[in-house]
């Protein structure tokens, strides 16, 4: 194992939507024997909705710099905290005038671009890796998984860390824990959840996961699997809405793949959160074996 | 839509172009693979960022600034990713809704979304708390788009009552939420609030303003 200590960035939802996606993403660490340092005093990465650039580079180079006071590359199971934190440590790692600009700003935003930051998929698939994880494994989770990538893990180029169009890193952890990956899926694989436009054009929202959660349960899936809360919220949380306001019957599971793989380690499931899913959980841990 | 030649804004492209996120507009030979993949033209009739793109680099400023198309872009990158020319798509958008946002507050143009407000309004919990704050956010947003407090107030109930008790239930959010009574329903507050400020202060659109 290549990697045993990382600073760690919950993210915003992990204190209130996504609650299960942080539980679950420490419970397994722990299980993997990867010590995670949370990021002291860590602020918002700027989500989708602070726009300037500039702005996100200010907020993400406070984050970077405390975790690079550790000495440590920082991991975070949120998409697009992901995007931020890793554009911006481009953008700080290539500019030394940004750098120069942000530490005049604030003391705090001193960062000198020597540390990592990683998604918590490619720290399990590529540093940990499946041989590490495949000797840890204490159960067969025996389910039929739709695996949901949404945009930032393929996307854009230059922060990807998987194929944009077919990504692969979920399946193969799916595989490993002793899942099936469902046919007929792998075209909605990336395609936005809507979640964006949740708050201001909810209608065109909801018929965006509506379609995901149709093409999984036609596909047969017992649950979907995700890696950013965003989508959580659209898919878990917001469903029942979706099937009100849609007038629509799908009761479609949704975990994520971090919940998934920490029953696979022998994790309890209220450990993991299973039991805060908006969609109940019950019938995937029943094939757990 | 027949183009006024002589309305034309020759300036508007570099305008973009010196926007963060503008620089590559140029770049652009309209082959509208962007368009092509854009998971929205499925939802929105007629959307086309390939002629956002094309319109803005003719000069039509007034045109792409007011097109409310700007506003339901998901930024979800598709766009960016497979463009054959790197023109950054979704960024050209963020640079086109940041000076509307600009000529909005001007008093130049009126923009047809709740977007900006929901925007700011999350900034506006980032620069006061340093995270996100889900029920502060809702509390200024809804009354700021309905245009009163009791109508906010109302639309946030039919929106979010359900999700609402959901997440209560499920201890996400409330007084069940956050670990204890008092956490669940209040900010979650980082220490150094006051590096917030500054951010938003000296790069923000209020450092502009300035």
């Amino acid at each position: 194992m290549s990697v045993d200590k990382l600073a760690y960035y919950p993210g915003c939802p992990s204190e209130a939507t996504a609650i299960e996606q942080h539980m679950s993403t420490e419970a397994v660490f722990e299980k993997l024997g990867v010590e995670l340092v949370e990021v002291e005093d860590w602020n918002c990465c700027g989500a989708a909705e602070v726009e300037d650039p500039r702005v996100v580079y200010a907020l993400n180079a406070r984050n970077l710099a405390i975790a690079e006071k550790e000495d440590l590359d920082i991991v975070t199971p949120c998409s697009i905290c992901y995007y931020n934190l890793e554009r911006s440590n481009r953008a700080l790692k290539a500019d030394e005038a940004l750098r120069t600009k942000l530490k005049g700003i604030d003391s705090s935003l001193d960062y000198n671009g020597t540390i990592k930051t990683k998604h918590v998929l490619d720290v399990f698939v590529n540093d940990i890796g499946l041989d590490e994880i495949s000797s840890k494994l204490e159960k067969k989770v025996n389910v039929k998984v739709a695996p949901y990538y949404g945009c930032y893990i393929g996307r854009p180029p230059e922060t990807a860390f998987d194929d944009p169009d077919n990504p692969v890193l979920m399946d193969k952890l799916i595989e490993l824990i002793g899942g099936e990956i469902v046919p007929n899926f792998n075209y909605m694989k990336t395609v936005c959840c809507g979640g964006p436009l949740m708050m201001t054009r909810g209608d065109i929202a909801f018929d965006m996961a509506r379609k995901i959660l149709d093409v999984a349960k036609n596909a047969g899936a017992d649950c979907i699997s995700l890696a950013c809360p965003l989508c959580g919220m659209m898919l878990d949380g917001k469903q029942a809405d979706i099937e009100k306001a849609l007038d629509v019957t799908i009761g479609m599971p949704v975990v994520y793949i971090t919940q998934l793989l920490g029953l696979a380690l022998g994790i309890e499931p209220n450990k993991l959160g299973l039991n805060k899913n908006a969609v109940d959980t019950k019938e995937i841990l029943g094939k757990v074996v | 839509m027949p183009i006024k030649t002589w309305e034309l804004d020759p300036n508007f492209k570099n305008e973009i172009m010196s926007e963060a996120g503008g620089e590559r507009l140029a770049s652009c030979f309209q082959c509208s693979t962007c368009t092509l993949g854009c998971p929205i033209t499925e939802f929105v009739p007629g959307y086309n960022p390939r002629k956002i793109i094309q319109m803005s680099l003719l000069g039509m400023r007034e045109e792409v600034l007011s097109n409310p198309d700007l506003w339901v872009c998901l930024i979800c990158q598709t766009c960016t990713a497979r463009c054959p020319q790197d023109v950054r798509i979704a960024d050209v958008l963020g640079a086109l809704r940041r000076i509307a946002e600009r000529e909005e507050e001007a008093g130049n143009l009126k923009i047809d979304s709740p977007r900006p407000l929901f925007d700011k309004a999350f900034q506006h919990q980032l620069k006061k708390f340093g995270r996100l704050y889900d029920m502060g956010l809702a509390m200024e947003y809804y009354p700021k788009k309905e245009g009163s407090f009791i109508k906010g107030m109302l639309a946030m109930m039919k929106d979010y009552k359900d999700f609402g008790m959901r997440m209560f239930l499920k201890g996400k959010m409330g007084p069940l939420g956050g670990g204890s009574p008092v956490k669940g329903m209040l900010a979650s507050k980082i220490k150094q609030k006051d590096v917030m400020k500054k951010i938003f202060e000296e790069l923000g659109e209020e450092g502009k303003e300035k």
